[in-house]
């Protein structure tokens, strides 16, 4: 199997420059230009084999988009080898882009104005798409993304879920072999999250797609993706199975209670369990949270005997978060 | 062929878009008339009492700026890219553009391009006309074509003015008032240019070739013979300008930072 992505010692500095002002200011600053260098990405290395999902994660600022656009053409790195599809995005931009799609959650792919369809028949064009494979091929994503109702309004219309769903068949037309999504379930509700995950799931088996995708949501990798690449600062800083991840550095579950009458924290320290659990007690909310490994059944147990033992109102468990596993990482050093 | 076909394709996207919104439509045309009947005013206010101006008359001058008319429709339908900067780069448009399998600029153009501005063709043509017979002027069978070449050629010319000024925003992030300040030399060029002085008159010829939009091209029709060189190079001077302005746009794609967040 042939690798769909490439990347060897890939290198992104941002120049932030301090503008001077005016007209001969604007000039000046093409000649010298005060500038202090940030590197965005530093010099990372990975490969992505054609049909895998890959979630591209990390913490805000990490250089994820950075990433993202320079493997789409968007930008030039500064420094770095780059094969995407067998080509140089950049260097053969045009031709290369007719063989991914890109989605970004913060900002729309399709013309704000212009009903979807107009856009979809636009994109029909742009990217030499027959009839045929048109129709037997969108017809089924409009279906599955259910977008049918959404056809003849125009982008700026629509809710964010709405055209989230239109940007992802927009970014199909033209059936890529590989598609990238920057935060596409960015500020969705869950049901639009889970429609978007079932559709990635089925092109990916159906085409044999290979999807990157950056995600601040576990449950978007959980479903998705295997395999997860962390970047922290520009470096890669974890690259291997999502599993052995969360094993080492998410295995911590917080189940929250909260009782019907008072309890004392020592009653709950007495209950018989075969495992160690930590009590908290949060004063804020008046709730009581049990840190506890999460190990077989040991939320099942834990959650029994409490519930027996004494009446509650809630109950919630909390599952540790990207960021949080990104911080763990960061505080103890590389994996 | 492809780029025609996807040219045609956004112009009806764009009649339809446009005829939704028919009021404005409308509205931008007889504003658009208006400023060219402002415009003519003014020279028939500045040249009534003159009858010559440097050896021209007063009919020439409403001639040049007739025919300054239509490149200029040409340039303004396709190439009023005023707002680049701020709507592609610094809003991080260009992001989209660059993942489409079309040549950046082109996108940009047809993307941007306000048809409704090709009504002064029809302004120009009634002025050219008008001023034509005033003067007597004879057509030869092989000026149509000239006319053409020459109105292209202006076209572009103009356009890699603006073209190259939309690429510094490649490079440099900061604000400039340059463009507004383009649209004021680029009104010298429908004067004659010899009324300027030599530096100003080297200028509009060579660096911002604003002179190849109006008097040099026309000067041809009204029969000036000491300038027939210049009205012959409006087609090369284009050309050149056009393809200089686009190889700066091609370098300053590679510049592109994107919006960050
Ligand atoms: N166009 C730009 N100009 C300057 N700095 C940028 C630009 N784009 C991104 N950066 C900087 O590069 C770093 C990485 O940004 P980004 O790739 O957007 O991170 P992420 O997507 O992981 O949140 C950040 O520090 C950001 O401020
Ligand atoms: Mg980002």
């Amino acid at each position: 199997m042939s690798n769909a992505i490439e990347v060897k010692g890939l290198r992104k500095e941002f120049k932030s420059y301090s503008s001077r002002s005016g007209l001969k200011g604007a000039f000046r600053d093409l000649l010298t230009r005060n500038y202090k260098i940030v590197p965005a990405v530093n010099d990372i290395s990975f490969t992505v084999k054609q049909g895998e999902m890959v979630a591209y994660i990390g913490e805000n600022g990490a250089g994820k988009s950075t990433t993202i656009k320079m493997l789409t053409g968007i930008l030039t790195p500064t420094s770095g080898e780059i094969v995407v599809n067998g080509m140089n995005p950049h260097r053969e931009r045009e031709k290369f882009t007719r063989t991914i799609g890109v989605v970004f959650g913060q900002r729309s792919q399709l013309w704000w104005d212009i009903a979807v369809q107009e856009s979809f028949r636009l994109l029909k064009k742009v990217y030499k798409v027959s009839d045929e494979q048109y129709n037997e091929h969108m017809n089924h994503v409009i279906k599955t993304l259910d977008i049918e109702p959404l056809l003849d309004k125009p982008v700026r219309k629509l809710s964010l879920g709405q055209r989230m769903r239109c940007e992802l068949a927009a970014a199909l037309i033209h059936n890529p072999p590989l598609l990238f999504l920057d935060e596409p379930t960015i500020g969705l509700d869950v049901l639009v999250k889970l429609k978007i995950r079932e559709f990635l799931k089925e092109i990916n088996e159906k085409y044999n797609t290979t999807i990157l995708l950056t995600t601040h949501d576990l449950g978007d990798i959980e479903a998705l993706c295997e395999r997860v690449v962390m970047l922290d600062s520009g470096e890669i800083i974890y690259d291997g199975e999502l599993q052995s991840l969360k094993e080492n550095w998410g295995e911590d579950k917080e189940v929250h209670f909260q009782f019907v009458k008072p309890v004392q924290q020592a009653e709950l320290e007495a209950l018989p369990l075969s495992f160690p659990v930590i009590w908290e007690y949060d004063e804020k909310n008046h709730t009581y949270l049990a840190v506890i490994k999460d190990e077989g059944d040991h939320i099942s147990q834990l959650i029994s005997i409490v519930v027996t033992s004494f009446p509650i109102k809630d109950v919630k468990i909390h599952e540790t978060s990207i960021e949080e596993i990104v911080r763990n990482i960061y505080e103890t050093g590389t994996v | 062929m492809f780029y025609i076909g996807i040219f045609f394709q956004y112009v009806s996207q764009y009649m339809k878009t446009r005829l939704e919104y028919r009021s404005d439509f409308i509205v931008e045309i007889l504003s658009d008339l208006f400023n060219q009947t402002v415009n003519l005013v003014f020279i028939l206010v500045v040249f009534g009492h003159t009858q010559f101006l440097n050896g021209w008359n007063r009919d020439e001058i409403i001639f040049i700026y007739g025919f300054f008319l239509i490149p200029y429709a040409l340039f303004s339908a396709f190439f009023n890219i005023w707002d680049f900067n701020d709507r592609y780069i610094v809003k991080g448009e260009m992001d989209r553009i660059l993942t489409r399998p079309i040549h950046s600029l082109f996108q940009v153009v047809i993307e941007r391009m306000e048809l409704e501005s090709l009504f002064g063709l029809v302004t120009g043509f009634i002025i050219i006309f008008y001023a034509g017979a005033n003067l007597g002027l004879e057509l030869a069978w092989y000026d149509p074509i000239l006319f053409v070449l020459f109105a292209i050629g202006g076209a572009l010319a103009y356009a890699s003015v603006f073209i190259v000024i939309a690429s510094v925003g490649f490079w440099s992030d900061s604000k400039t008032s340059i463009m507004p300040m383009m649209y004021n030399i680029g009104n010298y060029g429908r004067y004659p240019v010899d009324i300027y002085n030599k530096v100003i008159r080297f200028m509009l010829t060579w660096v911002l070739p604003f002179a190849f939009v109006g008097v040099y091209p026309a000067s041809y029709f009204l029969g000036k013979e000491e300038w027939y060189i210049f009205s012959f190079l409006t087609p090369v001077v284009g050309l050149v300008f056009f393809t200089v302005s686009v190889m700066i746009w091609n370098q300053g794609i590679k510049k592109y930072r994107g919006a960050g967040n």
